[in-house]
């Protein structure tokens, strides 16, 4: 495969750049872009691609969780308990992608980005919901301090088995594609499961690390995660993520998603273009 | 802030610089071809903490739970880890 010449760890630092500060902005992940840059711009096999960016999932997932962490926003018990579902989906999606054709998870990777695109359009106006703040938080819920509203926000976690079944999905898809997995994982927790949104995206953010390493031991073992392409890109997500905060607060975020919903409608197709060839 | 939640952010804070600066510094080495066996070394462990630090966080919580007597969390956090110990499995078998 592609040796590292200092052009192509400035690019893939580059673009793990990007990737990063977009997915702060819009409150996914960066894999979701750099996955398909990685396969479609640099000619990358996807699992190599997938692999390098669980690697940046990681890494955001830490650097994340590490500055949150006492903050409330994280709900460990809730996090603990989807962890089961996320690491038995990533453990059976990394042992997976050893037998599925490069083809097959191509067009996979075309269907999810499409279906994160229309995700995104429909959420465009999306508020954050607040619950009623004298409830009783019961053994899962959380209680936290929310800044814009200068009061304590009180929820109770509902529909505990569709919570578990997203979140098996969610860890299944990531290990396949490369990806955290926040972007299945987040709209099920805040529109059905109760829970608000800045909540569901901390303990989300908090997740995918445990997620993202179940798959990428697998490809780690088996030679398709090599340190010299990762380290450029996680060097790249975790500069992008740390000025991505900033660029969040200044940028009209609805623009942001059509924009990013126009562009990962394009990826779904050149992926299905691909997989065709 | 309770003692988990510290516990947690001071071993995603250490895994987070540790592995960096560890990418950084065998990045820098490896493009301007100075040390190369070093520069690799560098860049692999910095790889491998990338990868133990969320491993580490679990270890951390089911040794939490139990000093709480909290037997249901450690039970839900040592079959996360049963599944990470199944990945390493899938690695290398």
């Amino acid at each position: 495969m592609n040796p590292l010449t200092p052009v192509l760890a400035l690019i893939i630092f580059g673009a793990g750049t990007i990737a990063g500060a977009l997915g702060v902005a819009l409150g996914l992940g960066g894999g979701i872009f750099l996955v398909p840059f990685l396969t479609l711009a640099l000619g990358f096999p996807l699992k190599s691609a997938a692999a390098i960016s669980l690697s940046t999932v990681i890494a955001t997932s830490s650097a994340v969780s590490a500055r949150r962490a006492g903050n409330q926003l994280i709900n460990l018990r809730l996090g603990m308990v989807l962890e089961v579902a996320t690491t038995a989906g990533s453990l059976l999606g990394g042992i997976t992608a050893q037998y599925v054709a490069e083809t097959a998870l191509q067009r996979l990777f075309g269907v999810v980005s499409m279906a994160v695109a229309f995700a995104m359009i429909g959420r465009i106006n999306r508020r954050n919901v607040i619950a009623d703040p004298a409830a009783d938080p019961g053994r899962l819920g959380g209680r936290f301090y929310e800044e814009e509203s200068g009061g304590v926000v009180t929820y109770r976690v509902r529909r505990l088995p569709l919570a578990l079944v997203a979140s098996f999905i969610a860890g299944n898809v990531s290990s396949l594609l490369g990806i955290g997995g926040g972007i299945i994982k987040v709209p099920v927790l805040n529109a059905w499961c109760g829970m608000p949104l800045r909540a569901a995206a901390a303990t989300s953010a908090l997740m995918i690390g445990v997620t993202a390493t179940g798959g990428a031991v697998i490809y780690y073992g088996h030679g398709d995660l090599r340190p010299l392409l990762a380290a450029p890109a996680v060097l790249g997500v975790q500069l992008g993520s740390w000025s991505g905060s900033r660029l969040a607060e200044n940028t009209s975020v609805k623009w942001l998603k059509l924009l990013m919903a126009a562009l990962l409608a394009v990826v779904a197709v050149l992926m299905f273009l691909r997989s065709a060839r | 802030m309770n003692r988990l939640e510290r516990a947690i952010g001071a071993v995603l804070r250490f895994g987070t610089v540790a592995s960096s600066s560890l990418f950084a510094v065998g990045l820098v080495m490896a493009l301007i071809g100075y040390r190369d066996a070093l520069a690799r070394a560098l860049l692999e462990v910095g790889l491998v903490i990338l990868l133990a630090t969320p491993a580490t966080r679990v270890v951390v919580s089911v040794i939490e739970y139990v000093r709480e007597r909290d037997w249901t969390f450690v039970v839900l956090t040592l079959v996360v880890l049963l599944a990470l110990g199944g990945s390493v499995a899938a690695a290398y078998l």
